[in-house]
């Protein structure tokens, strides 16, 4: 309950707010949303704003409020599960790592570097291209191709971690490996690796989006905002809403992402620079351009 | 050098702003001139090679001529021919050339130059899906202006097939490198290549061509590889029209937004057709109730309605009524889930949910191709949702073109979409390359095989005139009777035109430029 009010008091009410009316569709999306996602109705095709429609339909005639309300069940049951999967595993990788240093480090982090040079997109659309386009093969594709990032992360905070005189005196205590590292080193690591997640969500639902817009990912009828932009793309001039409203959506998921991440990183671990002194940077900035 | 952050911004500004001129600088000097049709294209011209299946039929046809013109309706008209003669037993056909012509090189056009053209492809392999290839015996010189081709069985189809774009138009026999290779574009076409690059390709009228020469000097074919940017180019006037299949093609909703802009929308029959096609060696599609309860899912015409905005006529029958012999249009089934239903619980296919037989659940994979057949994922998640309604699990598979190409071939799929080859190819080809279980599926797969029907089809092919369109209704009936495939609608052919063209005719086919009959 702490935590809970601890996260409120570093976030504000703003950003929990946003995320939670997000996780709120996405997990009661079914009991709120007016209409089944998928149904279609050819006769009622592309309509605009109505009371009976309030967002309008698609050109299938699909219900497009329906439809974003289960794109945010897909993408954040997609995102959830990404960062699980990727999480632990790169936090095994990166304890192990970190913990026993020496040549296994070595050779553990020279393949992480590696996986971390090739862009992560990049490195999903090649799994994708190779297990074929499904959504548990994006799940899967995007959970490898983040492993790098979390194992990494975790290998930095562990290594700092085992060094320190608390774990020297549990070792001379006598407390076993699994102890240490279940006990001691693995919350040290889960703090650092839930604040990047936090913020990494924001980015993993783009990917998803990303993905799906190539045909890559989420495959119809499943609704997902990422193929409803491209569905919709040949009526972007009859029908922008089609368009804008996926788009939107998306933009206000990756932000929101984005600044509760940022709020909890700052709150963490907080900035020298003040907002008034900020404040006296831009000023100072701005005479310098006007000179 | 201390480059500060003021500097690139500058610099970075100044570029664009270079770059914005020239883009809006160059389009302007073609619309001032008169007698210059702007078109776009898709995609790059390519290797213009008559025997090669690369470049865009379209500017084939226009450099390249045919022995003989294939005209709406599928009337075959004198071009490079002057006049022939079909002997008795339909084997030998004597063709007398067309005086006086010149190919832009200035080399004769004569009974030489076409023994040399045609024993470029045929009788070859790659070229056996031509009747004429296939049934080549000898091609006999009678005298320099009269050329007799002779054929080891009855070839009805060899004047239609003679009117095709490639690999039977005739190229300049100086128009190659020593060794036989293709070298340049040079026909007698009433068009001569003026330059060629990617970005585009511009042909000016042969001054030398021995048809009725065309009122315009030129016509200048702009690459637009995006239908949007090319939508935006129509609406701004940069260019004066586009359409055609194959060429720049239009989609219903392109049409319907390019309409309410103020372009001009000119429709014509089409001469194809949209059919679902069953894998005809899958289990489950060689029973007939299947292939009857997947035909009544289908809402043909609201699928017409709303996702071909009307441009679109639903069908039963495999050919359009503009194609020939295409023989009694059959009545549109109702959609009918009840009847759906029943048929499939007698086929053995039972159960709440998705279906199952035999522990195995009733799924079927749909491969689709947005490049390869337009508005193909849409359809897709129309006939998943119709037919879920009736406990088939359909999932579809989106893959590009080379991958539809090497799939359909090897019967890689349950169900896909096929459009037929239309005009001036059928109602030969379709019939022969795509049903005809004897012959190798090509790169459009296969629409239905049965070795009842083979023989069927071969009447049909073979046929005299007389007999032509009995064997063809023949073929049509068996096909329809035993729902060997579900036929969707036969799409419009829309061509979209600006202010400056006064008048405009759809081409004869879909292979072919709008340039007869168009004026600024």
């Amino acid at each position: 309950m702490k935590a809970i009010k601890d996260l409120y008091k570093a976030v504000g009410l703003p950003i929990c707010l946003l995320i939670g009316f997000f996780i709120f569709i996405a997990v009661f999306g079914k009991y709120v949303s007016p209409y089944d996602p998928n149904a279609q109705n050819l006769l009622k095709a592309s309509q605009t704003f109505s009371a009976e429609h309030w967002f309008g339909t698609d050109n299938l005639g699909r219900d497009t409020l329906s439809r974003l309300v289960a794109g945010a069940r897909t993408t954040l049951f997609g995102v959830t599960l990404v960062l699980l999967m990727a999480g632990s595993v790169g936090m095994v990788i990166g304890t192990i790592s970190g913990y026993f240093g020496g040549w296994l480090d070595e050779i553990l982090m020279r393949i992480i570097d590696f996986g971390l040079s090739v862009p992560s997109l990049v490195v999903a659309l090649a799994i994708v291209g190779v297990f074929g386009p499904d959504f548990w093969n994006m799940i899967l594709a995007l959970a490898i191709a983040w492993v790098p990032i979390y194992a990494r992360l975790t290998r930095g905070v562990v290594a700092a971690a085992v060094n320190q005189p608390y774990i020297e005196s549990l070792r001379v205590l006598g407390a076993s490996r699994t102890r240490i590292i279940v006990k001691h080193l693995t919350p040290a690591a889960l703090g650092s690796v839930l604040i990047y997640a936090s913020a990494d969500a924001g980015v993993l639902a783009l990917n998803i989006a990303n993905l799906s817009f190539l045909g890559l990912g989420v495959q119809p009828p499943q609704a997902e905002w990422g193929q409803m932009l491209v569905a919709a793309l040949p009526y972007l001039e009859e029908a922008p809403r089609l368009v804008i409203l996926p788009g939107l959506s998306l933009t206000i998921m990756v932000i929101g992402f984005n600044l509760l991440g940022e709020a909890i990183a700052l709150a963490k671990n907080p900035r020298p620079m003040s907002k008034r002194r900020l404040f006296q940077r831009r000023r100072e900035f701005l005479k310098e351009i006007a000179a | 050098m201390n480059i500060s952050r003021r500097t690139v911004l500058f610099g970075a500004t100044a570029l664009s702003g270079l770059l914005a001129m020239d883009l809006g600088g160059s389009p302007a000097s073609a619309a001032d001139d008169p007698k210059t049709l702007r078109l776009p294209l898709a995609r790059p011209a390519g290797n213009l090679d008559p025997q090669r299946y690369v470049g865009i039929f379209a500017i084939q046809d226009m450099i390249f001529d045919p022995l003989v013109q294939y005209t709406r309706g599928g009337k075959i008209e004198p071009a490079l021919a002057e006049s022939w003669t079909i002997s008795e037993d339909h084997k030998v056909y004597t063709f007398k050339l067309r005086p006086d012509v010149v190919f832009t090189d200035g080399e004769p056009w004569n009974a030489e130059a076409m023994k040399w053209n045609l024993e470029r492809w045929m009788p070859k392999a790659d070229y056996n899906w031509l009747q004429v290839s296939a049934n080549l015996d000898k091609i006999e010189v009678i005298d320099p202006m009269t050329v007799a081709i002779h054929f080891k069985q009855v070839t009805p189809t060899a004047l239609i097939e003679f009117s095709y774009v490639r690999p039977v138009r005739f190229l300049s026999p100086k128009a190659v490198e020593a060794d036989g290779s293709y070298k340049s574009p040079i026909g007698t076409g009433a068009w001569k290549v003026d330059s060629d690059t990617p970005e585009g390709t511009d042909l000016v009228t042969n001054e030398k061509y021995w048809g009725v020469k065309p009122t315009l000097d030129k016509v200048s074919l702009v690459v637009i590889p995006d239908a949007r940017s090319r939508m935006s180019a129509l609406l701004a006037g940069d260019i004066d029209a586009a359409g055609g299949a194959f060429i720049a093609a239009i989609s219903p909703q392109d049409a319907t937004t390019l309409k309410s802009g103020g372009i001009t929308i000119v429709t014509d029959t089409g001469t194809d057709t949209m059919i679902l096609g069953f894998n005809p060696r899958r289990e489950l599609f060689k029973d007939i109730r299947v292939r009857e309860a997947f035909n009544l899912l289908i809402d043909r015409e609201a699928i017409c309605a709303a996702l071909m905005k009307g441009y679109a006529t639903p069908t039963m029958n495999l050919y359009p009524d503009v194609i020939a012999y295409s023989g009694k249009r059959f009545d549109i089934p109702k959609r009918d889930v009840e009847r759906a239903k029943k048929l499939l619980d007698e086929a053995g296919w039972v159960g709440e949910g998705t279906r199952s037989k035999d522990g195995k659940p009733l799924n079927v994979e749909l491969v689709i191709s947005e490049d390869a057949v337009a508005n193909s994922r849409a359809l897709g998640e129309v006939l998943q949702a119709e037919f879920s309604e009736a406990g088939i699990g359909l999932t579809l598979r989106n893959v590009d073109h080379a991958a539809r190409h090497g799939d359909i071939p090897q019967f890689k799929y349950d169900i896909s979409l096929f459009i037929t080859n239309g005009a001036p190819y059928d109602p030969y080809n379709t019939i022969g390359l795509m049903i005809l279980s004897s012959i190798e599926p090509g790169t459009d797969g296969k629409l239905w095989e049965d070795p009842v029907v083979d023989p069927l089809i071969v009447k049909a092919l073979s046929a005299s005139e007389a007999e032509r369109a009995e064997a063809f209704q023949a073929v049509s009936t068996w096909l329809h009777d035993n729902w060997a495939m579900a036929p969707l609608y036969h799409a419009q052919r829309v061509w979209a035109h600006g202010d400056r063209i006064k008048a405009f005719v759809v081409p004869a086919t879909e292979y072919e430029m709008p340039i007869k009959g168009i004026s600024l």
